[in-house]
């Protein structure tokens, strides 16, 4: 296969992938299944009038939506869908996840001070305060994967699991891995920063039209980059039998995306004081516990 | 020897300098420590130009954490947190200005006066840099590293203790 094409399968299958995301999403919101749904709020956001808020900071009203976009962007584009298939190999790739993923927090935080509302700026610390929760767990795991592979390159991660997958070599580095995501993506158990109900919309509150629509569909990219990252890191990334490379990582990120909207359609939310509590005094020393486990077992 | 690199070091460079400035210029407490940040990153960059990866990644993931976390103690501890009150940042101007051109000077001397030996000119692999830096801070200078993180790992402890409350006054 051509590299154009290859590229282009991959634009394609990574679209409808945001596309499937947003009918799953829509499913984890109401339990139906409606296909035209991302359409017709996509339009309705898109055509909507921009009402801004009262004293907005001009500067970070206008940077928040694009600095968190462009970081997802800048994730995906070091993320490999199949052996020849990445766009940036960074030597560095498996600390450039965390770094670049650091910044949607500080784009919500920008954006929660921005608007000038008490809910969007309780939002903006709640995001700040998550984030304290699942950074270390989330470093100290990564940790373990580049200790299996040697190399920080996405690629070697993924051909180190070879002959064991990361999810059966390391499963307690899985769970906070697994966990850490859904925080990152602030999806239903630890949607803080945009609780519903609470916060009526949290960061998200005051905003209209296209900032929201370029929130919405962040977050929905933000999805389906960390369920790539579950997949490289631990789920063999595009090994599997017959089908080519880049299908079994799709195949696999839906998988994942799917799992993580099943688990908020059905858990409560979590508190943030309980969050930094499970982090800071169960998830760091499993974490540490995951990366003395592998060293253990590389070394025998 | 004009090179893209240079171009590039040098647009960073001014950058980290304007947004260092803008901390001081600012009046709300979130709109200076995310200056503070711009600065950082742009640092970050000048590593990523200068090909040191691993640093540039570094300095732009720590920096992230660090003056989001810094920005909500200041917005605790400061009195006037949004700006409002046309707060001024900058003070004792007069000895300021004169610092700042001591020390740009000193700086410059230092940067100019210095033999510097003979530049690399060529880098080796991001990959390789990164085993290279493992296998320095496990071997030659792992007694300093050790050192400092249980020193910070101490002062982190000792200040929490610090700060928590006695809650004994049931008792008594």
């Amino acid at each position: 296969m051509t590299p154009l094409l290859n590229g282009l399968m991959i634009t394609l299958l990574f679209l409808s992938g945001v596309y499937l995301v947003a009918v799953l999403e829509r499913w984890s919101l109401t339990g139906h299944v409606i296909w035209g749904g991302p359409i017709r709020s996509f339009l309705l956001l898109f055509a909507r009038e921009e009402i801004k808020t009262r004293k907005h900071d001009k500067v970070f009203f206008e940077t928040a939506p694009i600095l968190f976009i462009g970081v997802i962007l800048l994730t995906i584009s070091i993320l490999p869908f199949g052996r020849d298939s990445v766009i940036i190999n960074l030597g560095t790739g498996a600390l450039f996840i965390n770094a670049a993923l650091v910044y949607v927090m500080v784009a919500l935080m920008m954006i929660g001070w921005a608007t000038n509302g008490v809910y969007a700026m309780v939002g903006g610390w709640r995001a700040l305060a998550q984030l304290i929760a699942y950074s270390m767990p989330v470093v100290m795991v990564l940790t373990a994967t580049v200790m299996r592979a040697e190399s920080m390159f996405l690629i070697d991660i993924v051909e180190s699991q070879q002959s064991l997958w990361n999810i059966l070599f390391q499963p307690v580095g899985f769970i906070l891995f697994y966990i850490s995501a859904l925080a990152i993506t602030f999806l239903p158990p630890f949607d803080l920063p945009v609780a519903k109900g609470e916060l009526a919309g949290g960061v998200w509150a005051d905003l209209t039209g296209a900032r929201k629509l370029l929130f919405r569909l962040g977050r929905l990219t933000l999805v389906l980059t960390l369920s790539v990252a579950v997949v490289v890191l631990y789920l063999g990334g595009w090994m599997g039998p017959w089908l080519p490379e880049f299908v079994w990582t799709f195949l696999k990120t839906l998988v994942v995306a799917a799992s993580f909207f099943a688990i908020g359609r059905f858990m409560p939310r979590i508190r943030h004081d309980h969050l930094l509590e499970f982090n800071w005094k169960y998830g760091v020393p499993l974490a540490l516990y995951n990366i003395f486990q592998v060293g253990v077992v590389l070394l025998l | 020897m004009i090179s893209v690199q240079l171009i590039l070091l040098i647009i960073f460079g001014l950058a980290a300098i304007w947004f260092g400035w803008r901390v001081f210029m600012t009046s709300s407490m979130v709109r200076s420590a995310f200056s503070l940040l711009g600065s950082m990153v742009a640092i970050g960059i000048l590593f990523l130009v200068m090909e040191a990866e691993f640093l540039g990644v570094l300095q732009i993931m720590m920096m992230g954490t660090e003056m989001s976390i810094m920005a909500i103690f200041m917005m605790m501890f400061m009195m006037d947190p949004g700006g409002l009150g046309n707060m001024d940042m900058s003070h004792q101007k007069n000895i300021s200005i004169v610092a700042g051109i001591v020390v740009t000077a000193f700086v410059a001397g230092v940067a100019f006066t210095t033999d510097w030996g003979i530049f690399a000119d060529q880098v080796q692999e991001p990959h390789e840099q990164n085993r290279l830096l493992g296998m320095e801070i496990l071997k030659r200078s792992m007694m300093i590293f050790e050192t400092a993180g249980v020193t910070i790992l101490t002062g982190m402890i000792a200040s929490i203790a610090v700060a928590i409350s006695i809650k004994n006054d049931a008792k008594k």
